[in-house]
């Protein structure tokens, strides 16, 4: 049997990847997509744990936030969408009008 | 007796632990309705006055009698849940109210943009009752996405786009640190029940899962508190959204995220320290150090701000660092005057913001140098004004020096004794002293400078009538704290147990 550790760090991993992204990459869209990545990682997470201890209700909580980044990459898009119409641009670095 | 909760409970049976949300949840669901019937904004805004004031009143009920209960395991109602709730419901209240006249909040989609605000409100009442992580999260989560779209609402203005594609990616940040650190907590408890993951951690003690799990949580709830270093949205937002949606988040959405930390990390510290089972020292020194450097960023970044809605929102970054003293000290005393803080930055913060709404609605812009000479053209908008900065900066006798003197001297003395955050307690004095500086700036253009001209201002009803309110409320508290104080007392030995 895999080690509860494997996944533990797999799931580390894809978190810290994402976070990495959220950081450095320019395009929001991606950076949307980063954000999935260190949720899934928390997902994996919850069901690792949720198996290693045969407690059902981190695999309720694993539906409950897959559902809920559903609905938030729904709103993303929505309002990348609306920013490129209002301003022609979804780059991070072009979306600075304010500052300080 | 007066206060009968047996009204709620006979109509809404095993669900009346979350009857004032339920009310909620009927009345954003028949909102868009409503507005395609009428096609007007005043039936919208009568209705859900009426749904909030039903919810507000089933609230008072059960928070006065004194009623206790739980649903399902998920959401367990006391006091400490009582007084959040009624807090997040003055919010929305105001929120509503001002809606239907100010310019700045959609005529296309007013339905919706109901909808979205009860729905954001019924968020975050969740959390203040939530006794389960998966509760606090879907409440959360609830509040934040629904606030996303409020914000992103003001469709064509360049500003509000922006802010919104700022907001969503942060507050996405923010969701997965969260539930990161949710996901460790499950994993070193074995629970999602917040007070059995108490009972599990103070007899386990401190493991590094654990740590993880609250230095994740600590920036997941900073980014929605705007605490520095996670703070950079929070002025671009509250800049680009519609006023009323700012006052909004600035005053309600903050809170929800002290609700949350005071939820999970002081059931566990109070557990812990009860059994002695880990030293929460180290965790207490994170948070002080966090709420000094808070504060002072905020009110120093402040006083170079020339938009009256931008130092507003560093002034509130500043009075999340206050709050967090309640972190640092953590004292039942600490939590009840934390709590009552809370309470008059509602209306000090929401009285403030409400007359920048009212002004933009009838066309003075949002630069303080637009304000030179208010005070001959408005009177009462001008006075209340000052007395929301004052309150604000702490001047007595107003609702904001009772809430400071409680907070601060909570970090001081503890049952007589003086205790080690004593430094803190002389930063956060220091920093209300700097904040009178660019309150007095605001002031001083509407009293003392010239404007250019002397024609009189006659702002919306119900803007007018929400500031009044909120200029009441401003100065009886600050009278007679005790009528919320009180309130607050039970709430924190409820939380404490």
């Amino acid at each position: 049997m895999i080690p509860i550790e494997v996944y533990l760090v797999f799931a580390a991993i894809l978190f810290a990847i994402g976070a990495y992204g959220v950081v450095v990459k320019n395009n929001t869209i991606v950076v949307l997509m980063c954000i999935e990545l260190m949720l899934n990682a928390a997902n994996i997470n919850f069901i690792v744990f949720s198996a290693f201890t045969t407690d059902v209700l981190g695999q309720v909580f694993v539906i409950m936030s897959i559902s809920v980044a559903a609905a938030e990459v729904a709103v993303g898009i929505a309002i990348l969408l609306n920013a490129y119409k209002v301003k022609n641009t979804i780059e991070a670095d072009s979306l600075a009008s304010m500052r300080w | 007796m007066i206060f009968d909760s047996s009204i709620v409970t006979s109509v809404f049976g095993q669900f009346a632990p979350i009857a004032p949300m339920i009310v909620l949840i009927i009345g954003a669901l028949v909102m868009p309705a409503v507005f395609f019937a009428t096609k007007r904004r005043g039936a919208v805004t009568g209705v859900a006055m009426a749904v909030i004031l039903i919810s507000i009143l089933f609230n008072v009920l059960m928070l006065a009698d004194g009623y206790q209960g739980e649903y399902a395991g998920l959401f367990a109602y006391d006091a400490f849940s009582g007084v959040m709730i009624l807090l997040f419901q003055a919010v929305i209240f105001l929120t509503a109210l001002v809606s239907v006249s100010s310019s700045e909040t959609t005529r296309m989609h007013y339905g919706a943009y109901n909808s979205l605000l009860l729905a954001a409100a019924v968020g975050m009442m969740f959390v203040a009752t939530a006794s389960d992580l998966i509760t606090i999260f879907l409440g959360i989560e609830l509040a934040s996405i629904t606030s996303y779209v409020l914000v992103a609402m003001k469709r064509s203005d360049p500003r509000a786009a922006e802010a919104a594609v700022k907001y969503v990616i942060i507050g996405g940040l923010s969701t997965a640190l969260t539930l990161y650190g949710l996901s460790m907590l499950y994993g070193v408890a074995g629970t999602t029940n917040i007070a059995d993951i108490a009972a599990a951690l103070s007899t386990q003690g401190f493991s590094w899962a654990f740590g993880i799990a609250m230095i994740t949580m600590i920036a997941g709830f900073g980014f929605k508190i705007a605490a520095v270093p996670f703070h950079a949205w929070a002025p671009d937002v509250y800049e680009g959204a519609a006023t009323p949606v700012s006052m909004f988040l600035g005053t309600g959405s903050k809170k929800v995220g002290f609700v949350a930390l005071f939820k999970i990390f002081l059931v566990i510290f109070v557990a812990a320290n009860a059994t002695a089972s880990f030293a929460t020292e180290e965790m207490q020194y994170i948070f002080a150090i966090i709420a000094a450097i808070t504060m002072t960023v905020g009110n120093v970044v402040a006083i170079s701000q020339t938009n009256i809605k931008r130092m507003l929102a560093y002034s509130s970054i500043a009075q999340a660092g206050y709050i967090l003293i309640v972190m640092a000290v953590m004292t039942e005393y600490a939590l009840a005057s934390g709590m009552f803080h809370m309470f008059t930055h509602v209306f000090m913060k929401g009285g403030a913001f409400l007359v920048v709404g009212a002004l933009i609605t009838v066309g003075i812009g949002e630069k303080i140098s637009d304000y030179r000479g208010l005070a001959k053209r408005a009177p009462f908008i001008a006075f209340a004004m000052t007395v929301f900065l004052f309150a604000l900066a702490g001047i007595p006798p107003l609702a904001g020096f009772t809430s400071k003197l409680f907070l601060f001297s909570s970090a001081i003395y503890d049952n007589g004794v003086m205790t080690q955050w004593i430094w803190l307690a002389f930063i956060a004095i220091l920093n209300s002293a700097i904040s009178l500086y660019y309150y007095t700036r605001v002031v001083k253009a509407m009293y003392i400078e010239k404007g250019d001209t002397a024609e009189r201002i006659r702002i919306p009803k119900t803007f007018a009538a929400a500031i009044a309110i909120s200029f009441v409320f401003v100065i009886v508290l600050g009278v007679f704290p005790q009528l919320i104080m009180d309130f607050c007392a039970d709430a924190a030995s409820a939380l404490f147990g």
